[in-house]
């Protein structure tokens, strides 16, 4: 291979070299002229050629945020780097330094370099054309981020394993191929495997697939290919379950009531409740802890349903107040937008009546007429803007009322329903003792029948003992359902606040936006009138 | 009445003044009036007064100077059909029963005015007036009802007033004079009007009777104006949606309340003084407007229509004045009272009092009490009620049976001698024609000429090879007004409809993938060239060009172009973008392209003055010279497009136009693939398939021929051939073909020996006379001879062909016939 640049020594990619890129190939004649008089900043390029110079070490792109195109190619590049800032990037080659080459987002030419590996194009979302032809790369991997990848070029390097084809099953949009010259390339049923594998594959190495082809191929590997789209079902199928159950359990959350449709909560009590399970085997225990756990567990759901209404109640108190807000907005907007077209039509032909007067003396009173109508026009639509203000400030304090009232009694109503579940605790609390009492008294006179596990049977050695573990369990199981409540009413508060923030910092936002923008249009009126003054003195 | 009767030769004169002063005051009060509504509930809104001010303005009312006279001298009677001018024997005969039945009744009736029988027509015959009725159905649809009938005779005629108001008129002339005039008093009028009735289908009778003053001269100053009753207005519900929680409240009103409520005592006060004030004046107007005394109140004479309720659904009797076309109860105190009524059958005499006007009448023609009839053997039953007034009937005394006793009973009215009556459309305006089309070749569906504006307008269905939807347009000269309207679908530039006037042309577009809906182009006055030579194309300079575009949700709102105008002129070109969703204001940019030179002659590229902008939210990168630059490059070159889209529709249009020359000049029709008679190609098609199928059956009936039945025939039908008599019958036929073979070959033989011969001789000829042949004569040998040789060569090759084939022909049929199965002894002894 006939390789000039070898010769020469490594060159950094530095300022001086990215500018004089830029500048070659920037805008040409006059626009080249302009160009050269404003200097052009590096977010403003596009496009960026930078073939042929030797480079080591891909460096200093950084400040190259809107490229669309990078070529890399011909430079002795062994690593991909420093493309991190790139995002638009479509394009990427850095072909043939020496082995291989690689093409970066949006189109990236890596070809003729010494690459080894793919890496470091994690960022380039927006990359379909990637080249990466005669470098040293021998696994195809590291590309998962170029969803939107349709031509990848990968000849000229050392990829050995089949099993590579099955990974570029992942980009849908993957139309043109290129793996000639590839160890993998010399097999014997390549050609087949890949039309089999990619049927969405429109070009190989240069090129076009006839049907024929890929009916061949399909027929050829359709037992194992099959396999492969069953396992991507399955594989599919199951991601798609857990994403149901996710959004499943982030309603519940946003209810504040997840895991209280069962006996999570009850479980949890008795997880960390070592005594409690001792206990438990208590005769007579089993059953109570039976009923107790129905009820309890009736008494969480009856929480879980009510939080759920109360959560769709919310939303739709959001719903309708966001709806009107946005009416009211869009309904003040129109009025503006009327008034602004009004005052110009009326203002551009009094702007043309004044081009076209000659006397002095009636030119300035035109002038001063006009920049009435432009006080006037502004007085219009800052008290449209005060009104909207207005109005949105009684609306949502309206609404900041009724979603603190809403909560309010959410809170309380959970509170008393978990007075039921502490009184439930309470109350089978108070019966466990009376076992546990009867119990011990049994053991001390030595008339129990039945044998008790060697954990339970220690705590029966005197009274103080078994009562401490009994209430150290109710301490537990108390602890937990405090726990819970807290957190809900924690969380339902922040929610609130949070919400209730926002809209105010929203209300405000806006409110200055308009203001500034209103402000901004008057003040090009008026300095296009004062221009026109000028104009006409000079004139 | 009889000491009226006096007064009237002295008041008549004065009485006519007075009319004629009447109606003149009468106009005048109705101009004058618009502002000051009496009679009226309902109160009018200003505009609506303006509205009607403006309405009654445009009325025009020529007040001629003398009163229109209708008298016979002004008709033509030269052109008359003979019935007008003669009577036949049973109309004699009528006339001669009518004369008798007046004399009895003014024997009878000896107080009250002569009858209305028979007055003269215009050519002075006496006519019954029954026979003057025309019973005619109108064809036009408008006219079947009695209301429109009633305002049609109202509308279309003249009313001339009564020669004498006192007395019948002595001349009743034929519906169709009057119409052909356009004029007549009330009596010409009510016979027209119930003619019309009458034939459609209404029990109307023509009354013969007295009217107010009002009533007689048409004087409609008491009524009120029909302009001023509004239509009932459809109140319309409006769903009011019920506010949402949260809606916003209006702003608060900052007017004082108290302020508020003083206005609208203030208001009030002013209405109530202005009503009082309209009020008096009403009141006043009311006093001078009253009638006054008229005093020849129930002697002037007057005649409407009568409608009976029963037939044609109508409910109750009523009276139609002919002259306004109005209906009034029976009860109405317009009508003072009835002399007599016809129809085109039956005449009746009101025997009834008329003190109470007609309030009391009863019309139950039926009743011989109360209407005394002329001819007997009407369709008028006989009431029911009068049973024992039958019995009265044969009474000599009883005015019901005067003069009837030796009359033929059944007498029915002859037929009527007035002509068929006809409205012709005649000199009315043509105002628009519509003409529709069907199996067009252009798809024109409907052209549509306004006469008033001479505006023309195509319609066209979908499928004209220019996609043409409607072509609206005054001439059929380019660059004048013209709206052409297209079918967008079909077209692949979405355009759906061109505007053009003199100086612009519009056009709307949807549909497109570059968003553009809407383009204007105004243009100049066309620069004379010096150059004559390239007349055809001088396109008018554009002096502006509009474009406007959807929005395009791809691109966001500060970059996507809403509005630009391009001033071609001026060299200056405006940008106006779309409007953000939550902006009230658009971004604005104006490039103004200057070429100048600087103080050091360098040619300025760019400066910052060339591109005055607004953003809405100011961006870093468009403030860059570059970018501006590259921006009104990009502009120039869509000028440049645009200018060239301009140029081109205009082209389209002069294509359009010469297309539609040329439809219009060959208006060829399309042909339905399955009318296989007019349809060429199908025919083509079909006749090729009949000519195949032919050609087929030919060579069937060929292979079935029978080559034995000549010789079959000879021998007896029907038995079976034996070994000798097979034997023969195909040595039979194989000779006979043999010979048919011979024959052949001979006559080609022939042929070609005469050919041979002929072109010998004509060589021969040549040759002796070439010297003194002329050109042509000589061309003429030459190609006798190319043809001769052309048949000689043709000739002999047949001939060496039927040498060939004739063996294997024979051949053939020898196979063929030892194969027959009617020779089957043939194949046994050979077997």
């Amino acid at each position: 291979m006939n390789q000039p640049c070898n010769s020469m020594e490594p060159r950094v990619m530095d300022d001086d070299m990215l500018k004089l890129a830029v500048g070659d190939q920037g805008p040409q004649e006059e626009a080249g002229q302009l160009a050269k008089q404003e200097g052009i900043l590096f977010k403003d390029v596009l496009s960026l050629q930078l073939d042929f110079r030797n480079i080591l070490r891909i460096d200093n792109l950084w400040q190259f945020e809107n490229l669309r195109k990078l070529q890399l190619d011909n430079n002795i590049i062994e690593k991909i780097e420093g493309l991190e800032n790139l995002a638009h990037l479509v394009w990427l080659g850095s072909s043939d330094s020496h082995a291989s080459a690689s093409q970066v987002a949006g189109i990236t030419d890596l070809s003729f370099n010494n690459i080894e590996t793919i890496e470091g194009l994690d960022t380039l979302v927006n990359l379909e054309d990637l080249s990466l032809f005669n470098n040293r790369i021998s696994k195809i991997d590291s590309l998962d981020a170029l969803v939107k990848l349709q031509v990848l070029s990968l000849g000229n390097n050392r990829i050995d394993n089949m099993m590579n084809i099955i990974y570029l099953r992942r980009f849908k949009c993957l139309r043109t191929l290129s793996l000639s010259r590839n160890p993998i390339s010399e097999a014997e049923d390549y050609k087949m495997f890949i039309c089999a594998y990619l049927p969405d594959l429109m070009y190989l190495d240069y090129r076009r697939i006839d049907d024929h082809t890929k009916k061949l191929a399909e027929a050829k590997h359709q037992y194992s290919i099959d396999e492969l789209k069953h396992q991507e079902n399955l594989m599919q199928a199951q991601l798609e379950d857990e994403q149901a159950q996710r959004e499943e359990l982030e309603k519940h959350k946003t209810a504040f009531v997840e895991h209280l449709n069962g006996s999570f909560l009850f479980d949890s009590m008795y997880a960390e409740d070592s005594e409690g399970n001792n206990l438990s085997y208590l005769p007579g225990v089993g059953e109570l802890l039976e009923t107790y756990k129905d009820k309890f567990v009736i008494i969480c759901v009856n929480i879980f349903e009510y939080g759920l209404k109360q959560q769709e109640k919310r939303k739709t108190e959001l719903d309708t107040f966001s709806e009107c807000v946005r009416e009211a907005i869009q309904e003040n907007q129109e009025q503006g937008k009327r008034k602004i077209a009004k005052f110009e039509e009326k203002h551009l032909s009094s702007l043309s009546a004044i081009r076209e007067e000659l006397e002095l003396p009636n030119i300035e009173k035109m002038i001063l007429e006009c920049s009435a109508d432009i006080s006037e026009l502004f007085d219009a639509l800052m008290t449209l803007e005060m009104q909207l203000v207005e109005q949105l400030e009684e609306t949502i304090n309206m609404f900041e009322r009724n979603i603190v009232d809403m909560v309010g009694l959410f809170i309380e109503n959970v509170q008393s329903l978990m007075a039921q579940c502490r009184d439930l605790e309470n109350h089978h609390h108070e019966k466990l003792l009376e076992i546990s009492i009867s119990t011990l008294e049994k053991i001390v006179e030595g008339d129990l029948d039945e044998d008790l596990p060697n954990d339970l049977r220690a705590l029966f050695v005197d009274k103080d003992t078994i009562v401490n573990a009994v209430g150290a369990s109710h301490d537990i199981h108390l602890l937990k359902i405090d726990n819970r409540e807290d957190e809900l009413v924690t969380r339902i508060n922040s929610w609130c606040t949070r919400l209730i923030d926002r809209i105010h910092k929203d209300e405000i936002m806006r409110n200055r936006k308009r203001v500034k923008e209103i402000n901004q249009y008057i003040d090009h009126m008026q300095s296009e009138l004062d221009n026109l003054e000028c104009g006409d003195i000079l004139d | 009445m009889e000491v009226l009767r006096e007064k009237v030769e002295e008041e008549e004169e004065a009485e006519r003044e007075e009319a004629a002063e009447w109606a003149e005051w009468a106009r005048m009060e109705k101009m004058m009036r618009p502002v000051e509504v009496r009679k009226e509930e309902i109160t009018l809104k200003q505009e609506t007064l303006r509205d009607l001010e403006k309405k009654l303005s445009e009325i025009q009312i020529t007040v001629s100077a003398e009163l229109p006279a209708f008298t016979k001298d002004t008709i033509d009677i030269s052109k008359l059909p003979i019935s007008y001018k003669t009577n036949t024997p049973k109309e004699e005969h009528l006339l001669q029963v009518a004369d008798n039945f007046s004399r009895q009744y003014s024997h009878l009736c000896p107080d009250r005015v002569p009858l209305f029988l028979h007055p003269l027509n215009e050519c002075e015959v006496p006519k019954f007036v029954s026979t003057t009725l025309r019973p005619t159905l109108m064809p036009y649809p408008e006219l079947y009802n009695w209301d429109s009938c009633a305002q049609f005779v109202s509308d279309f005629l003249t009313m001339v007033p009564l020669p004498d108001p006192l007395k019948p008129p002595s001349h009743l002339y034929s519906s169709t004079t009057v119409l052909k005039y356009q004029k007549g008093n009330c009596f010409d009028f009510s016979t027209l009007l119930c003619s019309m009735l009458i034939g459609s289908g209404y029990d109307a009778y023509c009354v013969n009777g007295y009217g107010s003053l009002d009533l007689c001269h048409m004087d409609l100053t008491r009524e009120v104006c029909p302009l001023t009753v509004k239509p009932k207005e459809t109140i319309k519900k409006e769903e009011k949606v019920l506010p949402k929680k949260y809606t916003i409240k209006p702003p608060r009103d900052l007017c004082s309340r108290f302020e508020q409520e003083q206005e609208v005592k203030k208001q009030q006060e002013i209405r109530a003084q202005e009503k009082k004030r309209l009020r008096e004046e009403e009141e006043r107007l009311m006093e001078a407007e009253k009638a006054k005394p008229d005093a020849l109140h129930g002697l002037r004479v007057h005649s409407w229509v009568l409608v009976l309720s029963g037939k044609r659904e109508v409910p109750e009797n009523f009276f139609i004045d002919p002259f306004t076309g109005h209906s009034y109860s029976t009860q109405d105190e317009h009508f003072l009272g009835i002399e007599s009524l016809w129809n085109h059958k039956n005449y009746w005499i009101n025997m009834q009092d008329c003190w109470n006007c007609c309030k009391d009448l009863i019309f139950d023609l039926g009743d011989p009490v109360r209407w005394e009839y002329m001819l007997l053997g009407t369709d008028k039953s006989q009431l029911s009620l009068t049973e024992e007034d039958d019995s009265g009937i044969n009474d000599e005394d009883d005015v019901e049976n005067l003069g009837k006793e030796d009359e033929d009973k059944s007498f029915d009215m002859p037929h009527s001698w007035v002509e068929q009556i006809e409205i012709s459309p005649e000199g009315t305006n043509i105002l628009e024609i519509k003409e529709w089309y069907q199996n067009r070749e252009d798809m024109l569906e409907l052209k549509h000429i306004n006469k008033t504006t001479d505006l023309k307008t195509d319609y066209f269905k979908p499928g004209h090879p220019q996609a043409l939807r409607v072509h609206s347009y005054k001439s059929m000269q380019p660059e004048m007004d013209r709206v052409i309207e297209f079918y967008e679908t079909a077209r692949v530039d979405g355009l759906m409809k061109r505007e053009e006037t003199p100086r612009t042309m519009t056009e709307y577009y949807q549909g497109r993938p570059d968003f553009l809906s809407y383009r204007h182009a105004s243009f100049g006055p066309r620069v004379k060239k010096l150059t004559l030579s390239s007349a055809e194309s001088n396109p008018r300079p554009i002096v502006k060009i509009t474009e406007r575009f959807f929005r395009n949700p791809a691109k966001p709102a500060e970059e996507d172009v809403a509005e630009r105008v391009f001033l071609v002129a001026e060299e200056r070109i405006q940008l106006r973008y779309h409007c953000r969703e939550d902006h009230i204001t658009a971004s604005k940019r104006e490039f103004l392209r200057r070429t100048e030179v600087d103080s050091k002659g360098n040619k300025i590229i760019m400066t910052p003055d060339m591109c005055i902008s607004f953003e809405v939210e100011p961006m870093e990168h468009t403030k860059k010279l570059l970018y501006q630059y590259e921006a009104m490059m990009h502009l120039k070159r869509e000028e440049k497009l645009s200018r060239h889209q301009v140029w081109e529709s205009e082209l389209e249009v002069l294509e359009i136009l010469k297309l539609r020359e040329e439809e219009e000049a060959a208006h060829t029709l399309t042909i339905s693939i399955y009318d296989t008679k007019r349809n060429e190609k199908s025919k083509e098609y079909r006749e090729a398939m009949e000519r195949m199928m032919h050609e087929e059956h030919l060579r069937q009936v060929e292979t079935q021929l029978d080559y034995l039945a000549p010789f079959l025939a000879q021998l007896p039908p029907g038995e079976k051939l034996t070994c000798w008599q097979a034997v023969r019958l195909k040595d039979e036929c194989l000779s006979d073909f043999k010979q048919r073979l011979i024959n052949k070959a001979n006559l080609i033989q022939a042929r070609f020996e005469k050919e041979t011969q002929e072109l010998q001789k004509k060589q021969q000829w040549y040759q002796e006379n070439q010297v003194t042949l002329t050109p042509e004569d000589e061309d003429l040998y030459l190609s006798y001879c190319s043809q001769a040789m052309f048949r000689i060569r043709i000739l002999e090759q047949r001939l060496n062909r039927h040498k060939e084939l004739a063996p294997l022909k024979y051949l053939a049929l020898e196979e063929k016939l030892y194969k027959d199965p009617r020779l089957g002894e043939l194949q046994k002894i050979f077997a």
